[in-house]
């Protein structure tokens, strides 16, 4: 039990009342996005305005989800992210390795300028990288984003990554050389399945930070491979914002990622304190 | 091949990649910033030394977007780390059965911040909104539009920090949980037979033992509020009356509405410099690279 765990009963209770308030207020927000998607589109807009809708319709997601561009969009967004994600994988999982396994000065140069990369502004690295683009022939492509992206997970995946290689033993590696593995084979077949949950965690991170990135988008993408963070900033008409059908097409691209953590929550829990204390 | 070139080879492919999309387009940002650019693209170019950081010191909007990024991120990290702090306390009293709850409680965190501001700004819009409404049923306003949030100058800067904060608190809490539940029994136990209250423990012991912890948390996301920009831009697009126009969307809107690359690249720089130092600098104090992890 820890030190600072409260033992009175009246207390307790207390505290208890104070955090079911704090979740409600928490959670007010996102449910009221979640409420607001399911009324018509007057209600979403009437004043005053109430929590709950008058009429449940779905009108607002039949009418966001066959808007132009929409399902272009979320397929879009699902394409980069994977992309992204992939790539993030594919050159970190070696660096980090190396970073932790041989702990070279070259190794320590590397970890400080993956660090370095997080601290840069986005804007001075997306400016210029529209003419990168440019020169590449990857202008409004999904995989020209996924390049931008990386730049953004692949320092904070090659961190995540060599702290989970930091807690295998080196004599596991040891061990896979006696019986004759080469390095890269040690690598591959005996430490790489021991730290399956690990690229689990890192492989959510990077996928997250592709799926909710939004100045990349817009600054490398125009039509044909933009996401749909950049689709429901733009969900203005000429009369305004249609607040209902954001709300809706919002609630399309949250509630996945927020179930899919709820159900991995102590290997995200586990990646996110981990990703503080390394930066 | 030595131990040493293997890992060479390893890291050879992520080095050249953070080269290649990293360095190189630094490299050419900060060349930028001593040329008067043409937007038009392949447009002409002209070297002009130092004068475009002459006009970005010159300008009244650099300088008040500057000190509204310093503003803007202290507002976010003072009440994260406030309300983090309260959250992470309380989860650790109520020990094991609170856990389920943490879960919830981290939920925001999966959210595009583009969503979560037009979220906020559907919370706090003037005619429609729901929070001043809510505030005016349980009689702390007295008309629903009495507070405008996100059009009235003097607090729109405020107003714009609301979705950051609720977007993030929970990264706090998350990671000064962790830090809580290695704090060692016998110091709090000694302390509370001395008769120290709850605020005498919070601020001698639980505070200064966790101090590496709060640093870290708190150098990671005063370096991810200084450079906001979606959430801002979606909020107000750094209106009204440019009261919530940070570095970011000021740089934004110099290369791509203003277009003057140049001296967009000029202001950059200096905010790329900035934010630099104050991070290296910040670090330094607390964590040494290439060691373990604290």
């Amino acid at each position: 039990m820890n030190p600072l765990e409260t033992r009175g009963r009246t207390s307790r209770l207390i505290l208890w009342v104070l955090l079911a308030f704090a979740l409600v207020l928490y959670g007010f927000p996102f449910l009221y996005l979640l409420l607001t998607s399911f009324k018509t589109p007057l209600d979403a807009i009437a004043v005053p305005p109430s929590v709950f809708p008058e009429v449940w319709t779905l009108e607002n997601y039949v009418s966001a989800l066959s808007r132009a561009g929409v399902p272009a969009a979320l397929v879009n967004s699902v394409v980069t992210a994977v992309i992204s994600t992939v790539l993030s994988l594919v050159l970190a999982v070696p660096a980090a390795y190396a970073i932790t396994r041989f702990r070279t000065p070259s190794g320590r140069v590397f970890i400080v300028a993956a660090l370095v990369t997080r601290m840069v502004p986005t804007i001075a690295v997306g400016a210029p990288l529209i003419e990168v683009m440019r020169n590449l022939g990857l202008t409004d492509t999904s995989f020209g984003l996924a390049l931008a992206h990386t730049t953004i997970s692949l320092p904070l995946s090659i961190w995540l990554m060599a702290s989970f290689f930091e807690a295998v033993p080196d004599e596991l590696d040891e061990a896979a050389k006696v019986d004759g593995c080469s390095r890269l084979q040690a690598l591959w077949r005996v430490v790489l399945p021991v730290v399956t949950g690990g690229l689990a965690v890192t492989a959510i991170f990077a996928f997250l930070a592709s799926w909710n990135e939004f100045l990349f988008a817009l600054l490398l993408t125009s039509v044909r491979a933009q996401t749909t963070p950049i689709v429901i900033a733009n969900f203005q008409t000429q009369f305004g914002l249609d607040w209902a059908g954001m709300t809706a097409l919002a609630a399309v691209y949250s509630v996945p990622v927020i179930l899919l953590t709820l159900l991995l929550q102590r290997h995200i829990v586990a990646g996110l304190t981990l990703g503080a204390v390394k930066g | 091949m030595s131990d040493r070139r293997f890992a060479l080879m390893l890291m050879l492919p992520a080095a050249i990649f953070l080269a290649v999309f990293v360095a190189w387009p630094l490299v050419k940002f900060v060349a930028d910033s001593f040329f008067e650019i043409s937007p038009i693209a392949g447009g002409p170019r002209e070297f002009v030394g130092f004068d475009n950081y002459a006009a970005a010191f010159a300008s009244e909007a650099f300088q008040g977007a500057s000190v509204r990024t310093i503003l803007y991120t202290a507002i976010v990290v003072t009440a994260e780390f406030v309300l983090g702090l309260a959250v992470a306390l309380l989860f650790t009293a109520l020990g094991r059965r609170s856990n389920g709850f943490r879960t919830l409680f981290m939920y925001p965190l999966m959210i595009a911040p583009v969503v979560a501001g037009l979220l906020w700004r559907f919370l706090l819009i003037d005619n429609f909104g729901i929070v001043n409404q809510l505030l005016f049923e349980w009689g702390v306003i007295a008309s629903p539009d009495q507070i405008q949030w996100l059009s009235d100058p003097s607090i729109a800067l405020l107003s714009v920090a609301i979705p950051d904060i609720w977007l993030t608190t929970s990264f706090i809490t998350l990671v000064l949980f962790a830090g809580l539940q290695n704090v060692p029994g016998d110091v709090v136990e000694a302390a509370r037979i001395d008769g120290a209250n709850f605020w005498r423990l919070l601020f001698s012991i639980i505070i200064p033992l966790l101090r590496p912890v709060i640093a870290v948390a708190l150098i990671v996301r005063g370096i991810d509020a200084a450079r906001a920009f979606d959430i801002i831009l979606i909020q107000t697009d750094g209106g009204p009356q440019g009261s919530t126009t940070t570095l970011s969307l000021l740089i934004y809107r110099t290369m791509t509405r203003f277009g003057d690359p140049g001296l967009a690249s000029a202001m950059g720089t200096v905010y790329l410099l900035a934010m630099l130092a104050v991070s290296i600098a910040a670090i330094a104090l607390i964590w040494r690279p290439g060691g373990n992890a604290r």
